[in-house]
């Protein structure tokens, strides 16, 4: 699971414009939590599976074309930090895949 | 114009919700997607808070690289931001550059190329341009329903012809008059341009309510991450 994000967003519970506490599993949103009354929307983990690997194909496919642009921007930092980003990258999607599957 | 400064209520320090992650990209760069399918859309004028002016420029130079968006601060209403993008175009109006301006919310990432076209189309021949979509079930007040096709939602992106645009901010600006949305101004000030009604799109929905973010994401899912398959004249759009 990914380090939440916050947003203000409108509650459809507490119907409050309120932070709301984000969570993601890759790149697809798995709940939001109001920090104003509680309310959590969340996908059923097992659900997101199908929509993930569609996300993951898209992902997979666009990686090129997203590392290019960033060793174009500053290519010394993208050498610096490729082995680094290579090693980390099964981690990541098992921990993801994990998270789907187990549940949160 | 990209509309992305909020009225100023947010609370804390938190992200502002079109800098939010929304399949791989920030909400906006999707909305800005959708004003690059069109070569005849241009400039585009992103209208944020100040203290976003950075992220916003680290964003674009991250995910829209050979987009060229001038990035401005917006005010403390959504009038005054409409303003200060308007006072930003004003040169390329002047010199005839820029015939039509489009306002749109940068929190509708998925209105489609189309829609700006149409809206782009309908304001040039017209004078003012606003998209909407019917809204059955609705109760007047008192209790009685609205009858069919009287009541519309009204979406971005609104359009309209550049020198009336300016002309309809300048005498608010003189009167002191902050309208709601930039038709309200025009309504006023311009009494003589037609803004006529576009038939806006079912996927253009504004981010609002945290459930919009699981939608939004599954139409971009279900349009295989291509806003140009989304709105009018999109296969699966409408």
């Amino acid at each position: 699971m990914e380090e939440p994000e916050y947003a203000d967003l409108t509650c459809t519970a507490c119907g409050r414009t309120a932070e709301h506490e984000l969570r993601h599993v890759g790149r697809l949103l798995a709940t939001t939590t109001c920090t104003a009354c509680g309310h959590v929307v969340e996908v059923v983990p097992r659900s997101m599976l199908t929509g993930y690997l569609h996300d993951l194909e898209h992902r997979v496919t666009s990686k090129p074309v997203r590392m290019a642009r960033r060793a174009r921007r500053d290519p010394l930092r993208f050498v610096r930090e490729l082995p680094g980003a290579l090693l980390r990258q099964p981690g990541k999607l098992l921990d993801e895949l994990g998270t789907l599957i187990r549940g949160r | 114009m990209l509309l992305a400064a909020g009225t100023g209520s947010r609370t804390g320090h938190r992200t502002n919700k079109v800098f939010l992650p929304l399949a791989g990209r920030r909400v906006f760069v999707w909305t800005l997607d959708a004003t690059a399918a069109d070569p005849a859309i241009g400039p585009v004028v992103l209208v944020v808070r100040a203290d976003e002016v950075e992220a916003a420029r680290a964003v674009l130079a991250r995910e829209a690289p050979r987009r060229d968006v001038r990035v401005v601060v917006g005010g403390a209403s959504r009038h005054a931001s409409e303003w200060a993008a308007v006072q930003e175009l004003l040169p390329s109006i002047e010199q005839g550059e820029v015939d039509v301006v489009l306002i749109h919310d940068a929190a509708r990432p998925l209105s489609g190329p189309g829609l700006f076209r149409d809206v782009a189309a309908a304001a040039r021949q017209h004078g003012g341009a606003v998209p909407g979509r019917r809204q059955p079930g609705l109760l007047h007040r008192d209790g009685l329903a609205v009858r069919a096709g009287e009541a519309v939602g009204v979406q971005t992106p609104q359009g309209f012809t550049a020198r009336e645009l300016v002309a309809a901010y300048r005498a608010a600006a003189d009167a002191g008059f902050e309208g709601s949305d930039t038709a309200a101004s025009i309504e006023r000030f311009a009494p003589q341009v037609r803004i006529c009604n576009v038939p806006g799109s079912s996927t253009n929905i504004k981010i609002t309510y945290a459930e919009d973010l699981f939608l939004a994401e599954a139409l971009l899912a279900r349009s295989s991450f291509d806003v140009r398959r989304l709105g009018p004249g999109a296969a699966g759009g409408s």
